[in-house]
């Protein structure tokens, strides 16, 4: 397709900044992105959970939730939470913290029943590795809070949109060579052309998987703010409408039984199954049930399930997340713009997919950045500005996965010492990630991404060793077996990075920005 | 200067930037406006609501994407924010005569 050339110019300029802009912080949210595909295998592998004290499934929830009320009426009229799939104590409340927000040193309650039919109630800390990981997915790292939301998913919100732009862009600027280099990955052109058709090829295969994420996150970051706009151009109208609560208090001492909950959710809709149930507020006039329903054959919104609102007294369904007929074709696709990014739509393929699709994302940013130092650095190889780019990339992009990888094993090993580790999480990571942005700058790109990738290697590949290490020395080690697909996956990218490091060595010094 | 040197586009990043990204705004969000009220629907159509705000960054993007298209900045301000005065017009006269 013939593109008038005063247009690709432009687009080019477009494509460029735009892209040099965002590429780093988008890297680190879109491996992070694959990572929180599998955040629960990961915070498994970080501290498996050890013998089962009940049963699930076969637990008798009321006697439970019984016994609880008639001990800590208080708590229980607050709001608790019960988790069906769980094999360790079921029935919880915050006694500091709660559940939205990022706080690591949240307190929760766990209460079971033990063989006695006695009530067991256990102070636990929550492990927050999987939220972490969320978090760094999110913000790419950025501390500090605007509003009831951490700053970097504005700055994320912000980079998308201009992410949005790079994709349009450098979609305007293929179009004339699209069709005949499509599929040509040249090798004996160079480096920088083997590099740039890679980058053309991953860019045009995953486009719509880019652009929904794209516009998504902008919608994530800046949803308030549009309603806000939105708002005025309603009249009256209540935007929401809301359920009036009811003129009188609720008691829980009045709380219908928990299978007849179960069963109200149940028979909203065939096919879901409640995993997780919390219930707010029961002793106001304003309670709701939260239930977390799963459904392997179905797409759902949430990140993990699709939710039902029930009002614990009357039993009426208030809302869900479920798609609906033909009335709700509105929900149903707004609904289908969250399980696009979440990637829930397509089972244990589709969160597979999602991860491969994650990491490629990652890799589209990678290789630009490179792509734009190659151009730079043969216009003039001595440009400070170029190096210092050059450095920053190498530093950022390295540097974050060689601190995640860091953590993951320090979260491991620390778990078995002490109860609350998630502090330890957050200073290892920024630790390991300032430290190699700061040993970049010091020692030069070429020496940094080698060590870099060596480290990521080896430190990937101590993974499956410490998960060996600690199941030999523990006495029940099946429980190190659940999450084996973690350390297989750690050995094989501990491979490619070896690989990658191995390549990256035996080029020239100024050319180590682009290893091929 | 003949016609063909006239019509090349200039880039002019800075004016079209922010045209884009202001005056492609307001479009997204008074198209939106048009569609929540006569659209498909209608205003009280369940969960419409929630739609309209997810495409209105979907819209505006798009707009924000091509607006470097024009020939000029001053052309892009002068050409989006033609539409969007227009646009604007219309939908405070419908919704407040009709």
């Amino acid at each position: 397709m013939r593109v008038r050339a005063d247009i690709l110019r432009t687009y080019q300029g477009v494509h460029t900044w735009t892209g040099i802009i965002t590429g780093l912080v988008l890297f680190i949210g879109f491996y992070a992105g694959s990572l929180t595909m599998y955040k629960h295998e990961l915070a498994q592998w970080a501290k498996p959970v050890s013998a089962p004290v009940t049963k699930p499934y076969t637990n008798n929830y009321q006697t439970l939730v019984d016994q609880a009320i008639v001990k800590y009426p208080e708590q229980m009229g607050n709001g608790f939470s019960l988790d069906l799939l769980t094999n360790q104590a079921p029935l919880s409340w915050y006694s500091q913290g709660k559940e939205r927000g990022m706080a690591l040193d949240n307190q929760l309650q766990a209460l079971h029943i033990n063989q006695q039919n006695n009530l067991v109630i256990q102070q636990q800390s929550e492990n927050k590795l999987a939220d972490l990981i969320d978090y760094l997915h999110r913000t790419a790292g950025f501390a500090g809070e605007i509003g009831h939301d951490q700053s970097g998913v504005y700055i994320l919100g912000i980079a998308s949109a201009l992410y949005f732009l790079a994709l349009v862009s450098g979609v305007i600027i293929l179009l004339p060579t699209l069709i005949k280099t499509f599929f040509a990955i040249r090798k004996e052109k160079g480096a920088s052309r083997f590099w740039l058709d890679s980058h053309n090829l991953v860019g045009i295969a995953s486009l719509p998987f880019h652009l929904i994420i794209a516009f998504t996150v902008v919608v994530f970051a800046f949803h308030d703010l549009i309603y806000d706009g939105l708002s005025a151009f309603y009249d009256d109208k209540s935007f929401f409408q809301r359920p009036a609560p009811a003129a009188h208090n609720y008691h829980i001492a009045n709380l219908p039984s928990i299978d007849k909950q179960l069963l109200a959710a149940k028979n909203y809709a065939t096919g879901y199954e409640p995993i997780h149930i919390a219930f707010n507020r029961l002793n106001t006039n304003s309670p709701t049930a939260t239930l977390k329903m799963s459904n392997s054959s179905a797409v759902v919104r949430g990140p993990d399930t699709d939710y039902l609102f029930l009002h614990p007294y009357t039993l009426e369904v208030l809302n869900s997340s479920y798609p609906q007929g033909d009335e709700g074709v509105w929900g149903n696709i707004v609904g289908s713009f969250f399980s696009l990014h979440f990637g829930t739509y397509g089972g244990e393929w589709g969160r597979w997919g999602y991860f491969i699709m994650g990491l490629l994302g990652a890799f589209l940013f990678y290789s630009g950045n490179l792509l734009w130092l190659d151009k730079r650095f043969k216009k003039d190889p001595n440009k400070r500005s170029t190096r210092f780019m050059a450095n920053l990339t190498i530093g950022v992009c390295v540097g974050s996965i060689i601190a995640v990888v860091a953590t993951l094993l320090q979260a491991k090993w620390t778990n078995l010492y002490i109860e609350n580790a998630n502090y330890s999480y957050l200073y290892s990571y920024y630790l390991v990630f300032f430290v190699f942005v700061a040993y970049t700058f010091f020692k030069g790109t070429h020496h940094a991404s080698y060590w870099g990738l060596i480290g990521i290697a080896f430190l990937s590949a101590g993974m499956g060793v410490s998960t060996l290490v600690q199941a030999l020395l523990a006495d029940d080690f099946f429980k190190y077996y659940q999450s084996g697909i973690v350390d297989i996956s750690a050995a094989v990218f501990a491979l490619i990075f070896y690989y990658c490091a191995k390549k990256v060595r035996y080029k020239s010094a100024s050319y180590a920005v682009m290893p091929a | 200067m003949s016609s063909a040197q006239r019509q090349k586009i200039k880039p002019t990043w800075l004016g079209k930037s922010l045209a884009g990204c202001f005056l492609g705004l307001a479009l997204a969000f008074i198209l939106v406006a048009f569609f929540a009220w006569y659209g498909a629907g209608g205003i009280d159509a369940p969960d419409k609501v929630q739609f309209n705000m997810w495409i209105i960054p979907l819209l505006w993007l798009t707009i924000f994407s091509f607006t470097y298209l024009f020939s000029s900045a001053k052309n892009a301000w002068l050409t989006l924010g033609g539409l969007n005065i227009t646009l604007y017009s219309l939908f405070i006269i419908l919704r407040t005569w009709l």
